[in-house]
């Protein structure tokens, strides 16, 4: 019996565009969020908002993925802002090929931002890089406190905590505490915003989350 | 269920591996999995055994070492037999 070492990476490939995604984006100063939640804890819905609050000059887009319809791009649309929905018609998560058709016709160094809705799915979705600066997962407060902890992924790889719904917090045993310890106890560094996407709490803070991130990557694209 | 193109891809690589080997017939592949790769073992093993059954493979043992903390996903190793 003979072993031969492979050492070789599954899901290269993806990486591999992912990569050349990435040093697209940083040329053209393109910050790129990829949004990762469970079906239904509010991307598009924090989308929406984050769209509507936006001065029409903004430069942004929006790239949405659903397994099917076209519905979030719809919704998402509304607001006046380029909005591409892709449809995985079965997969549960965006790969990088598919972002990168997405994006095809439009000129990147004409935006400042673009925002990724995943495949509503807390797992999949981790397993694939699809260029961006930064993974925001999402969680709802419906969902239970527990979730970073089994879902450690999306947690340990993100670096924004969005926790969502908390108009519903007097309706659910959701211990915020325990969310926040859990999460952290995942990835120390993780940042955490609480919104709620229906009673307008927290979006400033998310907004200016945003703006700071643009700002970093306006900095980074600075010479010198 | 992103757990079959991944079996797939690692299948793909098994025979890329045996072509270098003529002769030889593989017998174990070794993966590596983190517990941040997003992948469940369970599920991955059962891709694996469906994608080999009653092929030229057949039968490959599997050795998935987990890794606790991590987020690789590796094919690490392929055994072979002359
Ligand atoms: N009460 C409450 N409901 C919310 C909030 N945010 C979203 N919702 C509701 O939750 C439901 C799902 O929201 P979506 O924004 O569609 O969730 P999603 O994560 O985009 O869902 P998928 O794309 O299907 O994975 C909708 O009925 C929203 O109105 C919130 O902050 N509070
Ligand atoms: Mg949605």
């Amino acid at each position: 019996m003979e072993r031969v070492a492979i050492e070789k990476k599954v899901l290269s490939e993806n990486d591999r565009i992912a990569q050349q995604l990435r040093a697209r984006f940083a040329e053209r100063g393109t910050l790129v969020l990829n949004c990762i939640s469970s079906p239904g804890s509010g991307k598009t819905s924090l989308l929406e908002r984050t769209l509507e609050g936006f001065p029409p000059e903004t430069r942004v887009a929006v790239v949405t993925g659903d397994i099917q319809t076209d519905n979030d791009a719809r919704r998402l649309a509304r607001f006046g802002f380029p909005v591409r929905q892709i449809t995985t018609a079965g997969a549960c998560h965006l790969d990088a090929r598919m972002v990168e058709k997405s994006l095809d016709g439009w000129d990147l160094s004409e935006l400042d931002l673009l925002l990724i809705e995943n495949v509503g799915n807390l797992v999949c979705p981790t397993s694939y890089d699809l260029g961006e600066e930064s993974k925001i997962v999402i969680l709802s407060v419906t969902e239970g406190d527990d979730k970073p902890l089994k879902y450690p992924g999306a947690f340990a790889k993100s670096r924004l905590m969005v926790l969502n719904k908390i108009d519903l917090l007097p309706y659910v045993p959701f211990d915020m505490e325990a969310a926040r310890r859990n999460a952290r106890s995942i990835n120390p560094e993780i940042e955490i915003i609480e919104t709620s996407c229906t009673a307008g709490h927290g979006l400033d803070a998310w907004r200016q989350w945003i703006g700071a991130r643009i700002h970093e990557a306006a900095r980074k694209e600075e010479p010198g | 269920m992103h757990e079959m193109g991944i079996a797939s891809e690692v299948i793909e690589a098994v025979r890329v591996e045996i072509a270098r080997h003529p002769g030889a017939r593989p017998s174990k592949v070794g993966l590596r999995v983190g517990e941040w790769a997003g992948v469940d073992v369970e599920s991955l093993r059962f891709c694996l055994e469906v994608l080999v059954k009653d092929t030229d493979l057949d039968p490959l043992a599997l050795d998935i070492e987990f890794r606790p903390q991590g987020s690789e996903l590796d094919i690490a190793y392929l055994e072979l037999e002359e």
